[in-house]
């Protein structure tokens, strides 16, 4: 871990995380070749992202956790800034209002939202004593829910969903009790119905009944769940071969290069494939929650605790949806999915968790 | 102490509710993996098959077209094979630079740009193809074939075109083709929902009758799909293509219309607005079917552009109004043989009854005067000289005593206000004008006047030209005859008409008096005779389209092309045992005699000679 030791400055690095990320990003070039049929400026593009991703996680890697507790509001406020901005200034693709033009490639505000919304509130509460109080648990859910609402408004339910999530698991790690937790399901069980009536579109209220009846409506809205079905199953054991899926290249599975590539990857590369691409993913994540442990203080293990969990849970939801269990969300598979602000988000958070985990401190905070 | 009391309680509850969460992710994670292996392994077969029948295409094959045939078996319309350029729009994300690619190296100064980006959206969203140019030259042919590994959603397909050899001739009586409708793939839908990759499938080539016997016998015309399976691999391409089953081909259409009355036809209308229909007495079926002005069937099958089109469409002749089928004309004097019939058969006059006839008729009810076309009337007049001179005051008279539901029964035996033809597009039936006609359309009661201007085929009187060639087959064959139709349907009933007292005598001296409309020296048509090498029976009318009631007023009418008169004639023979009836209207064309009559002399010639 300190191999450089005895130079005058540090690397701070986690190998087992340097070593796993770079395997799933390789990966993830490799498949998102084969995805877009060999489309080389998307490779290309997206390569420059991984390139671009993996030095600036080294680079975030460098500073004191302490840096991140400084900077934790700043980043926050600038990022909610930038989801308005998106909103109201940016261009309108596909009626949804989420990215801001850079020129060179558009960045998508919400998608940051979800790292840097855990580490603002894991900042506010490690300053809070415990156990957490009612105002101390008032105020992180109204920021939560106005996160949530914001980025609802683009819309863009998956990444909103995520940022909910996110959220809520600093409130869960942090301590927030049981009875509260108990309490809180209870009134969302009983709020679905209201929620469902009054806050869903028709074409989500479609995606779930969709789920829950895919046959209902083969060539409507079951076409991609039915679709991404046959990728994968088609794949069996080892897959058909690189470049050979026929769902993705006949242009069968909709979105093959964004949400639903893991489709391809099942069917091109079977349960073989994504056996390794799974152990991969848990790999990272038991590592991330052993680094958690293992932190040096309070808001480390907040932090390193809450990312992890959105890593994994942005994992879980996108394949979860790709291979018809849940709703059709748009939500992207983590380090392989083709999108610049999804995966540079990822490789931000990595560097934060690294620099968290390798910043030892001898004395407690 | 208590601060690091407190820092163990945190760790302790942080290191479990991390752990906690790290087995709910962990038992997801398994049921994801559950769910895949359930896919992939446990249901592998049914995936796999599923995977299989998405890259097996089953395309139908277009059966090719029956091929229209004349009388006398000469082809009238067929298909030449062309090959075509094809796009499947759904597959190309920027058209504006896959043309400017293609137009490299193949022409395509004839595409209407604005025209092909409204089709070429419109076949994006059905996935339908779409024929970027028809019948490409052979050296474009060859430059496609080098290149054509580059454009994944273009090909060259042997496709058909359907050709008129005589374009201009048939274009309302056989119609054109084109591309089906929404109802036409609906049905199809049904038909093969067997095939897959179905709204492409439809469209490859398959085209449809729009109006005229190609709409009517489309069916029978199109034969049935065959199917073929091409498999393709993960790039598209084609790896095998194997024939499922046949298409069967259209059948061929024998149609009783002959070329050479078509041909006398067209030359002889010159292009005026009006129309032709001649019967073939022995069977009852069309041998001459024409509306003028025409336009060139091939030019609407085959691609016409908008412009061209519209000018059509904006003409003020209207060359797409079926003339003969739907074109209301009043039969005018061409009437008075039908209204003498009657008249004899309910014996209200006989041969010998005759009038005075001082030009001018006048109701005794209201004192109204119906003029006669003739200053100074046709003096001491019977039946024979009314039909010979066409004397409007001996039917006015005989009109004024008809009993007018009688009558309007005699004008329905005489093939008035119903369809005339069995397998004609889209006829008029209009009507017979009746009592309860006119309260219903004009909410007023019936007048004797009304009847009165029956007598000379006016007023409400009305009829299509094929319903008038219909009447003159009927008085040609003294009462007998059949349906019409487009061809030689020997299936047809002999009908005769239902007459109580008429004769076989009075059937001669019908005839004979139409004859003597061209043949008698005070014959209407008398100006005919000399055109013919054969006898022909006639009724001449000129309908008037303003009622008038002077001369000068009529002269000033006249300066108006538009308002001028319509000529009316119908006519039949060879005298005495006639094989053909013929109508012409000529809209706007004033004289019966002189300007439809020599027509119909032309078409007869033809069709006898």
């Amino acid at each position: 871990m300190r191999f450089l030791d005895y130079k005058i400055f540090r690397i701070y690095y986690d190998p087992y995380l340097f070593f796993s990320i770079f395997f799933l990003s390789t990966l993830g070039l490799f498949f998102l070749y084969s995805a877009s049929q060999g489309d080389l400026s998307i490779f290309l593009k997206q390569s420059a992202f991984v390139v671009i991703g993996l030095g600036l996680m080294m680079l975030i890697s460098q500073p004191d956790p302490q840096v991140y507790f400084s900077y934790a509001n700043g980043a926050f406020f600038v990022t909610i800034a930038l989801i308005i901005i998106a909103i109201f200034f940016g261009p309108t693709i596909n009626g949804a209002n989420r990215w801001i033009d850079l020129g060179v490639t558009t960045i998508q505000p919400s998608e940051f939202c979800k790292i840097f919304l855990p580490v603002f509130l894991s900042a506010y509460l490690v300053q809070r004593s415990l156990p957490i109080n009612f105002k101390s648990t008032l105020i992180p859910v109204l920021i939560i829910f106005a996160c949530f609402m914001l980025v609802s408004l683009q819309p863009d339910l998956g990444t909103a969903t995520l940022i909910l999530l996110s959220g809520l698991f600093i409130l869960f790690l942090a301590g927030l009790n049981w009875r509260f937790i108990g309490i809180s399901f209870g009134v969302f069980i009983l709020s679905l119905p209201f929620l469902w009536n009054n806050f869903l579109a028709p074409f989500q209220k479609q995606r779930i009944a969709t789920l829950l009846n895919p046959e209902s409506d083969p060539f409507g809205s079951g076409w991609n769940i039915a679709q991404s079905k046959i990728a994968i199953g088609s794949g069996g054991f080892f897959g058909k071969g690189f470049g050979e899926g026929t769902q993705a290249n006949l242009y069968f599975l909709p979105e093959s290069e964004t949400d639903f590539i893991f489709a391809v990857i099942g069917e091109e590369f079977g349960l073989f494939g994504i056996s390794i691409l799974m152990l991969t993913y848990f790999f990272i994540f038991f590592r991330c929650i052993y680094l958690a442990i293992t932190a040096r203080d309070r808001f480390c293990r907040l932090v390193i605790g809450s990312l992890s969990l959105v890593f994994i849970s942005t994992f879980v939801i996108n394949v979860g949806m790709v291979i018809g269990i849940l709703p059709v969300v748009g939500m992207p598979l983590p380090f392989i999915s083709q999108g610049g602000s999804s995966i540079i988000s990822f490789y931000i958070a990595f560097g934060i968790i690294v620099s968290m985990a390798s910043h030892k401190k001898l004395i407690p905070r | 102490m208590s601060k690091i009391n407190q820092t163990y309680v945190e760790v302790r509850s942080f290191t479990e509710r991390i752990i906690l969460a790290s087995i709910i992710f962990f038992v997801l994670g398994i049921v994801i993996f559950a769910q895949v292996f359930s896919l992939q392994v446990l249901n592998f077969d049914n995936y796999e098959s599923a995977a299989l029948n998405n890259k097996t295409e089953t395309l139908a094959i277009q059966p090719l077209r029956g091929i229209i045939y004349d009388r006398n078996n000469n082809i009238l319309v067929n298909n030449i094979p062309s090959f075509d350029l094809i796009i499947v729009p759904s597959r190309i994300k920027n058209l504006d630079e896959l043309l400017e690619h293609i137009s490299s190296f193949i022409n395509l100064e004839d595409l209407k740009i604005e025209d092909f980006r409204l089709q070429f959206s419109e076949a994006k969203k059905f996935n339908r193809e779409l024929t970027l140019k028809r019948n490409i030259t052979e050296e474009e042919k060859i430059k496609f074939a080098v290149r054509g590994h580059l454009f994944e959603a273009v090909f060259v397909e042997q496709r058909y075109l359907r050709n008129s050899l005589y374009p201009e001739l048939f274009s309302h009586a056989l119609g054109y083709v084109g591309n089906p409708s929404e109802e036409k793939l609906t049905s199809l839908r049904t038909q093969l929902s067997s095939l897959n990759n179905i709204e492409q499938t439809y469209t490859s080539g398959l085209i449809e009758g729009k109006i005229g016997a190609e709409n009517i016998y489309d069916t029978f015309l199109s034969g049935e799909f065959g199917t073929k399976q091409r498999e393709v691999d993960a790039r598209g391409r084609t790896l095998s293509e194997e024939i499922v089953s046949s298409p069967k081909m259209g059948s061929d259409l024998y149609t009783s219309l002959d070329l050479a009355s078509h041909q006398a036809a067209f030359s002889a209308m010159q292009g005026r607005r009006g129309a032709i229909v001649a019967v073939d007495i022995q069977t009852g079926s069309i041998v001459t079917l024409f509306s003028s002005p025409t336009f060139s069937s091939n030019k609407l099958s085959n691609g016409i552009s908008q412009d061209e089109f519209k000018t059509l469409i904006e003409s003020p002749d209207k060359p797409f109004f079926d003339r003969a089928m739907r074109g209301r004309y009043p039969p005018a004097s061409a009437i008075k043989p039908a209204i003498a019939i009657y008249g004899l058969d309910n014996r209200l006059i006989d041969w010998k009854f005759s009038i005075e006839d001082p030009g001018f008729f006048v109701l005794p009810e209201d004192g109204r005067i119906y003029r006669d076309w003739k200053e100074g009337g046709h003096g001491k007049t019977n039946l024979f000289k009314a039909i010979t001179q066409s004397s409007n005051t001996y039917f006015f008279e005989l009109a004024y005593r008809s009993d007018i539901k009688s009558l309007k029964n005699y004008f329905k035996d005489f093939g008035l206000g119903k369809k005339a033809c069995l397998d004609c597009f889209n006829e008029d039936s209009v009507f017979v004008p009746e009592p309860e006609w006119k309260i219903k359309e004009h909410n007023f009661g019936w007048f004797k006047g009304d009847t009165v201007n029956l007598g000379v085929g006016q007023g409400y009187l009305i009829a299509t030209p094929v319903q008038l060639a219909k009447y003159a087959y009927i008085l040609a064959n003294k009462g007998a005859h059949k349906d019409l139709s487009l061809t030689f349907d020997s299936t047809k009933d002999l009908k005769e008409l239902e007459l109580r007292n008429l004769s076989q005598d009075d059937w001669s001296k019908i005839h004979e008096s139409m004859v003597n409309v061209i043949e008698g020296n005070t014959g209407t048509a008398r100006r005919l005779k000399n055109l013919k090498t054969f006898t022909v029976a006639a009724k001449t009318g000129t309908a008037e389209l303003v009622s008038l009631e002077s001369k000068e007023d009529y002269e000033e009418t006249r300066l108006d092309s538009n308002l001028r008169d319509h000529a009316v004639i119908i006519a039949f023979g060879p005298m005495p045992n006639p094989r053909y009836a013929v109508s012409v209207v000529v809209e706007n064309g004033e004289s019966g005699g002189s300007v439809a009559g020599p027509i119909a002399i032309d078409v007869l010639e033809a069709l006898i000679k």
